[in-house]
């Protein structure tokens, strides 16, 4: 039942409900600001909102605020799309070719469970404070996921339909590039939605160790300066930003594989 | 008179389990003559289809040995069609790029395969989906694609295994008038796997009936009822009466 009446809510009414969902929190909020206690720890989303229109002219530190999310974004990409190419080639690798899974396998399996910010203090070490450590760690929270989805796509890919492409006359280096690629793609976009995210939040947590720019460093500046508006301000660009990298995501991938249920 | 296709000599196929060998064919000799249609009809999870799958060369034999046109089938290969329950449709392909997959594969030229697919997708009767993607037509639709997609790469043989069982009943009935339809404008040597016994009679130049696992070849009729066929004409019901008395059970 309910299924059905959610089914039934249109694109314009889902878009209404968020719109007063988020209103309505909003008020509470400023409410609860203005009239409770929670005002001595918190600002309300009236002055956080202030705050951020006027630092998209008046910088923070040396940049604007949206200036600050291109830079965690440019961040993000650069080892975002190392990441994904070099774990999209090793997790196929991994899943079509055994002894590539026998001898990357077990390495692979021990690098994973390590969150990427755990390398920070060793990427400063290899890399230095600037730019190519941020990268690194990037690198990693994206590379894991991928690797790990590309592979399982692989292995997931049906054997009917190896065995029907065999049957009309495909060679195995034809199977490859005609069956198992298309196939894991579903599988890929999956593990790069996860990277995406957690490339968002790694870069976030990179730039409060170490940075001198980036919605990061707006964060921990504001704790450095005693200032809660900007780390709302920090805090509410991070969630925006992340919220829009998934649409795109999805956007993405709705186009790409129109043939799969997934994307529809 | 007609030419012997498809030459089964003592099969029998064994799978090594890890519970131990599982012999699923017991010892299957069997002919197929040129643009005959023949039927295997047995007991659900006889073995039917692992017997195609050894005559297609999906699956090695373990014994015997099958022999199609004089060449001994142990590999996949183009010669041959199949037609499969689940459809196998690529999914990521449109109609076209479905039907055109075998002859793309074996490096036909872009204009002379769209040709020849279009040739057969018309024959299918499914003009102007060429564009769709395969979750976007019915189940029906689905196995004219299959089918059109098989008879593209120009096969010696097709078979086919359970086409229909998917299907809902009316669909069911409609695609078997319209599978003969196609192999009498299209004569090939077919094989088709069915535990449908309707089916069988209306489809079958001969039908094989199979035992239970391990199968062998129980019995065979030849249906020289004219097509096309009355599902309610006297001599087609005693046909199914006697044919279903035959059968084992299925377990």
């Amino acid at each position: 039942m309910t299924g059905r009446n959610l089914k039934g809510i249109s694109k314009y009414k889902k878009i209404y409900a968020a719109v007063i969902s988020i209103f309505v929190f909003l008020c509470i909020w400023q409410l609860a600001v203005m009239f409770t206690d929670v005002g001595i720890v918190m600002v309300g989303p009236i002055e956080v909102i202030k705050l951020f229109f006027v630092s998209m002219v008046k910088p923070i530190g040396h940049d604007t605020i949206q200036m600050h999310i291109v830079w965690s974004l440019s961040r993000v990409m650069t080892g975002f799309v190392i990441g994904s190419a070099l774990g999209v080639v090793l997790g196929i690798l991994m899943g079509w070719f055994r002894p590539m899974n026998a001898l990357f396998r077990p390495i692979y399996e021990i690098i994973r469970p390590i969150p990427p910010i755990a390398w920070i203090p060793l990427s400063i070490v290899w890399f230095g404070i600037g730019e190519p450590s941020k990268y690194f760690i990037i690198f990693l929270a994206a590379f894991s996921a991928i690797t790990m989805n590309a592979f399982a796509g692989v292995r997931a890919v049906d054997p009917e339909l190896i065995g029907a492409a065999r049957m009309l006359g495909a060679n195995n280096r034809q199977v490859f590039t005609t069956i198992v690629l298309p196939s894991c793609v579903p599988h890929i976009f999956a593990g790069l939605q996860i990277a995406i995210g957690s490339s968002w939040a790694t870069v976030v947590a990179a730039e409060m160790v170490r940075a001198s720019q980036g919605v990061g460093w707006v964060i921990i500046r504001g704790q450095d300066s005693n200032s809660t508006v900007q780390i709302m301000v920090g805090i509410v660009a991070v969630g925006i930003v992340g919220f829009a990298l998934a649409v795109l995501m999805r956007w993405i991938e709705a186009k790409l594989c129109a043939w799969n249920v997934r994307g529809r | 008179m007609s030419k012997e296709m498809i030459i089964c000599d003592n099969v029998s196929k064994t799978f090594e389990t890890s519970r131990g060998d599982v012999n699923v064919i017991g010892n299957v000799s069997l002919t197929v003559n040129e643009n005959e249609l023949l039927v295997l009809f047995g007991p659900g999870q006889c073995g039917k289809s692992t017997l195609l799958n050894c005559m297609s060369g999906l699956e090695r034999v373990t014994t015997g040995s099958v022999t199609i046109n004089g060449r001994t089938i142990d590999s996949p290969g183009p010669d041959r069609g199949v037609v499969y329950q689940r459809t196998a449709l690529f999914p990521w392909l449109t109609v076209m790029g479905n039907v055109e997959y075998g002859p793309k594969v074996r490096g036909m030229s872009k204009s002379e395969r769209r040709e020849k697919a279009q040739y057969y997708i018309n024959l299918v009767g499914l003009e102007g989906f060429e564009n769709s993607y395969p979750n976007q037509l019915s189940g029906g639709m689905q196995q004219r694609v299959g089918i059109a997609r098989a008879y593209c790469n120009e096969p010696d043989v097709l078979f086919m295994d359970e086409p229909f069982g998917h299907l809902d009943a009316q669909t069911r009935y409609l695609m078997q008038e319209d599978l003969i339809k196609i192999w009498e404008k299209e004569k090939r040597t077919v094989v088709f796997v069915t535990n449908n016994i309707e089916e069988a009679v209306y489809l079958a130049d001969r039908i094989a009936v199979l035992t239970n696992c391990p199968t062998t070849v129980k019995t065979e009729y030849e249906i020289n009822l004219p097509r096309p066929r009355d599902y309610i004409d006297p001599e087609f019901l005693r046909l199914r009466e006697e044919i279903s008395s035959v059968v084992d059970k299925a377990l």
